[in-house]
């Protein structure tokens, strides 16, 4: 059942998103939302930093217009991932629903799964994974709304050692990746270039600004080695 | 809280879903044009780059620690040091996984043993 298996390759996201969601709900119900609103937020929005900012931004009686359009702006990120993904995703009728678990996570992890999976499976996997990492954050949601400060009481420690297994999750997934000089230079400034945006406050910019100044350097070392190719020859 | 509270709910869920679908439908649609075509159905050569460096970024923004110091730096260096070796003997996901997170996890331990002692 490719289903299980998609599930089952999901797993370890668990340790980042449920340490998060537990954390949101304690934020969302401190902020003045009630339980099911907070829980309500999470089944349907479902995307870890602009869920932060909405809650912060009306909890700081910013105009609903631009509570709005700030959150929207900060998962602008998704629209690419549907894209890249297409080539490697059959048709259904169901995509209405299943896209809606297109997160980075569910990005990073199909990126690198789906190509190697039969298609027959495809769709299988994807909807595994998909539904897994979403019930996961929603039921991490309502812990932390219902009893989040109980929970960090017991297990302080908890909440600190889980998500370093979304940054070991994503070594794992690009360490493949690193194939030819040009995706190492790419990839290096991209992670060192996101890293000083998050030490310097951009977290919430740092991933698109981040992958497009990889871009352009994977791009210059494409035209430099070709240039330099020309002059070799 | 107000009735803005549930319109802005609705407006984010449904602009977050149609970012995620309509450009997800749309390349499905035009791979298939290009297939029917006869010509090679395949996604621009810009996206194929894009999308192991948005992996990249998402790497880098998770790799600083929520409170940075030396311990939790040192934590973050092994458990990425010992995920990546995990990753070269098992070529797996789950087993690198669990060694990053349980390395890093002893460094913090040890680390707070070291202060409170």
């Amino acid at each position: 059942m490719s289903w299980r298996t998609g599930a089952r390759e999901a797993t370890p996201l668990l340790g980042g998103y449920i340490p998060v969601a537990i954390s949101f709900g304690m934020v969302a119900v401190q902020a003045g939302f009630s339980v099911w609103q907070t829980i309500l937020i999470s089944t349907l929005i479902y995307a870890g930093a602009s869920q932060f900012l909405f809650v912060a931004m009306v909890a700081a009686g910013a105009p609903w217009g631009l509570v709005v359009v700030m959150t929207l702006l900060i998962n602008a990120r998704h629209v690419v991932y549907g894209p890249s993904l297409a080539p490697w995703l059959p048709k259904s009728r169901w995509w209405p629903f299943l896209s809606h678990g297109l997160t980075d996570q569910i990005f990073a992890l199909a990126l690198s799964r789906l190509p190697q999976l039969p298609t027959e499976q495809r769709l299988g996997w994807y909807s595994g994974a998909m539904l897994l990492a979403w019930f996961s954050w929603v039921a991490g949601t309502a812990a932390g709304a219902i009893a989040g400060e109980e929970l960090s009481r017991h297990w302080p420690l908890l909440g600190e050692v889980m998500p370093f297994a979304l940054p070991a999750l994503f070594l794992v997934l690009l360490a493949p990746r690193f194939t030819s000089r040009s995706w190492s230079i790419a990839l290096s400034c991209t992670i060192g270039m996101a890293m000083v945006l998050t030490l310097y406050g951009f977290t919430n910019a740092s991933i698109p600004l981040a992958a497009a100044s990889g871009a352009l350097f994977f791009y210059l070392t494409k035209v430099h080695a070709r240039a330099g190719g020309r002059l070799d020859g | 809280m107000d009735n803005g509270f549930w319109i802005a709910l609705l407006f984010v869920s449904v602009g977050t879903l149609c970012m995620r679908l309509l450009p997800l439908l749309w390349m499905q649609r035009h791979l298939l044009k290009q297939k029917s075509k006869g010509g090679l159905a395949a996604i621009p050569d810009w996206l194929t780059v894009l999308g192991p460096l948005m992996i990249a970024a998402m790497l880098g923004v998770s790799l600083v620690p929520a409170t940075p110091s030396l311990f939790t730096w040192l934590a973050t260096i092994l458990g990425a040091f010992s995920a990546l070796m995990a990753w070269l003997w098992t070529k797996s996901l789950g087993w690198p996984v669990l060694a990053g997170v349980s390395t890093y996890g002893v460094v913090i331990v040890l680390a707070r043993i070291t202060i409170g002692g």
